[in-house]
């Protein structure tokens, strides 16, 4: 669903990404790990077509600035950015009707009600702390059923009812087959739910790992760690 | 303090060492200095002619309304928040080092002074212009940036001091606004005395503008009589008012560092908005509304249009949220209204309007990225709404193109009847002025198509600014050569030929950056944060 072939991405002489491949299959969530400065944010903006690169991207087959492609994809980007002078309920409805969907309104109450944001609905964009930002954020990318989504940081800045309940809309929507592509900095937060792993360093993907690759009692944040420092946690003094 | 004057020299020593790094920013700060240097050598060379020159109260008259405007803001933010003299750095740093609160006060005054005077920078370019209305030379430049840094400098002390008194204190807040009315009150009483003693608004505002009472009134007063009365040769004077701004300036520091050497609280909200503001900025949210504290009552809600229209009936929604005038808000008043009183004054002159309209389209130059549908391009939305780019661009700023006809049609049409000019003119200009916006959008989409958008802020506003001269050339030269060569109606030929070119240049514009919304990272705003 969502393939990247040979993808760099450059700032002058730096490569942010250098010569990226990855692919996220339906009803996959790839984890994308990686310390600061690792290019994982650089890389999930130029797979949602916000930035330039070389190489291709493609979502189910559609060059991802397509519109046949960005109407199958969701973002929740790294910062939520609202719109100050809109409501909540606005932002769905804004959203709704840019990507001309239909009966959307029971839909949007349902992600509303999940969130907690239902008694929000009529505060503004600028009335709302950086967490419930965030929640409206992920209202929005999910409203429009996308087959892929794409997810910056999605936990940083939600509470703890926010951060169970995206963990199970996560599960659910790679349950029915939707093909997530998540960067994230806690790696016990998807530790039970992951098919494979990227981790980058220094602009590129240093480990593909697949949940079947580690062995009995072996953690995600071992890898990680294997790679990143050359030692697991468990060498750490 | 030894650590504080380390930090000044340390920073000053990073950022030049820091334009070795970038190439760009030092281009950028060798045309700023070889412009001022430029214009001081023109000025060397250029006689200075009082024929035809405005009389220099007339310049005294505008330091004193420029100047005011500062010092409406700074009782504002003393009101509300107190002025930002220190970053978050310090706060986190020095505020809980072992250094003398007293200092540390200092060494942000001393910073806030380089802050002035970077931003009066601008004045320098004014050069020409105050030669040509007043006759007065590059000293004088010098002068009028010396007045506007002092008043700025007395105006932000002045705003600490008063949110360090007033805040969360009601009574003393509106003793502050009470105090600041009566500081006034005498001049606009005076104003409004010679206003219906000679029936008509010049007169009355010279008349006012010679009187002591304008002279004394405090900070806009001081600082314009100081800076006039330099000009002219009157020394006394202008040591006088210069004086006074020095005094009252040393006299509030020695009052806020002896009489509260604990002024971090009172200086920590200032500090802390400024930051999450340039931090907002940083992340996307350009939009000033965000840190607006403005309460705003949501009536009607809702949303129009379908697919890309929906992103115009977007903009409307929060435009009319923001402001009862709907699209045409503060900035639409202050155009109207400023027009309307520059009129006045070119009553009679002939070319009034081509006037008015040079100088409205200088300043649309920079407005125009005060539309909403630029603004779309820091957040993600419009990048991955599912529709064709061009019907996205069109529709998102529809917003700004009604904006625009409108405010043209208020400011000449209300110019043309006090300047008494026929209608094809006023309806010329109305038409120059509404396709200059449309080709400046085009050029604002063009530098984001050349450039990827991948260069900092202030080097896409200089690319923008130069492609916007140099496209505007070919019209220009065209509109002056063929209107000059036809007697009668050569004025309406010369508009005409300006209209024409900016159809098609904005055309060719939109034209070649087809495709722009694909072929930018998206911006960001680089706040240095």
């Amino acid at each position: 669903m969502i393939d990247v072939r040979n993808m760099t991405k450059k700032y002058g002489k730096l490569a942010a990404n250098d010569n990226i491949n990855l692919s996220v299959g339906s009803g996959e969530l790839a984890v994308l790990l990686g310390p600061n400065g690792a290019g994982k944010s650089t890389l999930i903006k130029s797979v949602c077509g916000l930035l330039r690169f070389q190489g291709a991207i493609t979502i189910d087959g559609h060059e991802n600035h397509t519109v046949e492609a960005k109407r199958i994809l969701g973002y929740v980007p790294e910062f939520p950015v609202l719109y100050p002078m809109l409501t909540v309920s606005e932002h769905l409805e804004f959203i709704a009707k840019a990507y001309r969907l239909e009966a959307w309104e029971e839909k949007g109450e349902a992600l509303l009600r999940r969130f907690e944001l239902d008694d929000k609905k009529m505060k503004l964009g600028k009335e709302l702390s950086k967490g419930m930002q965030q929640k409206v954020s992920v209202c929005c990318a999910l409203l429009p059923q996308p087959k892929a989504i794409i997810m910056d940081e999605p936990l940083v800045g939600l509470d703890p009812h926010g951060i169970r309940e995206l963990k199970a809309v996560i599960a659910k929507l790679r349950d029915r087959g939707c093909a997530l592509l998540v960067s994230t900095h806690m790696i016990e937060s998807v530790e039970e739910d992951w098919d494979i792993t990227y981790i980058m360093d220094k602009g590129r993907i240093a480990r593909v790992c697949r949940r079947t690759d580690l062995a009995a009692g072996q953690r995600l944040e071992d890898e990680y760690f294997t790679i990143t420092e050359g030692k697991s946690q468990e060498d750490t003094p | 303090m030894n650590s504080l004057v380390f930090l000044l020299v340390r920073s000053a020593r990073n950022s030049l060492l820091e334009l070795r790094r970038k190439p760009a920013k030092l281009l950028l700060w060798v045309l700023v200095l070889a412009g001022i240097g430029g214009i001081f050598l023109l000025s060397l060379f250029t006689r200075q002619s009082a024929a035809g020159s405005l009389d220099i109260v007339w310049l005294k008259g505008i330091l004193f309304l420029f100047i005011l405007l500062f010092v409406v803001i700074a009782i504002q933010k003393g009101l509300a928040n107190g002025d930002v003299i220190f970053d978050m750095n310090d706060v986190n740093l020095l505020f809980v080092s072992p250094v003398s609160s007293r200092l540390i006060l200092m060494y942000g005054i001393v910073r806030m002074a380089k802050m002035a005077f970077l931003m009066g920078f601008f004045i320098l370019f004014q050069s020409n212009s105050l030669s040509q209305g007043f006759g007065v030379g590059f000293d004088a430049v010098l002068l009028v940036l010396l007045g506007y840094m002092l008043a700025v400098g007395v105006l932000q002390i002045l705003s600490l001091l008063i949110y360090s008194l007033a805040n969360g204190k009601p009574r003393r807040k509106l003793a502050v606004r009470m105090l600041a009315v009566a500081a006034f009150l005498p001049i606009i009483a005076y104003a409004g005395v010679q206003l219906i003693g000679t029936s008509d608004l010049l007169p009355a505002l010279e008349n006012t503008l010679r009187s002591p009472l304008s002279a004394w009134t405090p900070v806009a007063g001081w600082a314009s009589a100081g800076v006039v009365s330099l000009i002219s040769g009157d020394m006394g004077n202008g040591f006088l008012f210069f004086g006074l701004l020095v005094l009252s300036g040393v006299l509030l520091i020695l009052y806020i560092a002896w009489s509260n050497p604990d002024y971090y609280e009172d200086v920590l909200v200032a500090t802390e908005t400024a930051f999450e503001k340039k931090r907002g900025l940083a992340e996307g949210q350009i939009n000033s509304e965000a840190s607006s504290t403005k309460k705003v009552k949501v009536a009607k809600t809702g949303i129009g249009g379908l697919g890309t229209s929906t992103i115009f009936y977007k903009h409307l929604r929060e435009s009319f949220r923001a402001n009862r005038l709907g699209l045409w808000g503060v900035s639409s008043i202050i155009m109207v209204l400023g027009t309307t009183l520059f009129s006045f004054f070119l009553r009679g002159v002939d070319g009034g309007t081509l006037i008015l309209l040079q100088i409205l389209m200088w300043m649309q130059i920079f407005m125009i990225g005060t539309g909403r549908g630029l603004k779309e391009l820091y957040m993600h939305y419009i990048y991955l709404i599912p529709e064709s780019s061009f019907r996205k661009i069109v529709w998102s700023n529809l917003e700004i193109a009604f904006k625009v006809l409108v405010e043209s049609v208020a400011a000449f049409g209300i110019a043309g009847l006090i300047m008494g000019e026929p209608v094809w003119l006023v309806a010329a200009a109305i038409v120059v002025y509404t396709l200059f916006s449309f080709l400046l959008l085009g050029i604002n989409y063009l530098s984001l198509r050349w450039t990827g958008a991948d260069i900092s802020a202030g080097l896409l506003i200089f690319i923008y600014t130069i492609m916007v001269i140099v496209i505007m050339l070919p019209g220009l030269i065209s509109a002056i050569v063929l209107g000059s060569m036809i007697e009668g109606i050569g004025v309406l030929i010369g508009l005409g030929v300006l209209a024409l070119w900016e159809l098609l240049a904005a055309l060719g514009c939109f034209a070649l950056s087809k495709g722009v919304l694909h072929h930018l990272d998206m911006p960001v705003m680089r706040t240095g944060k």
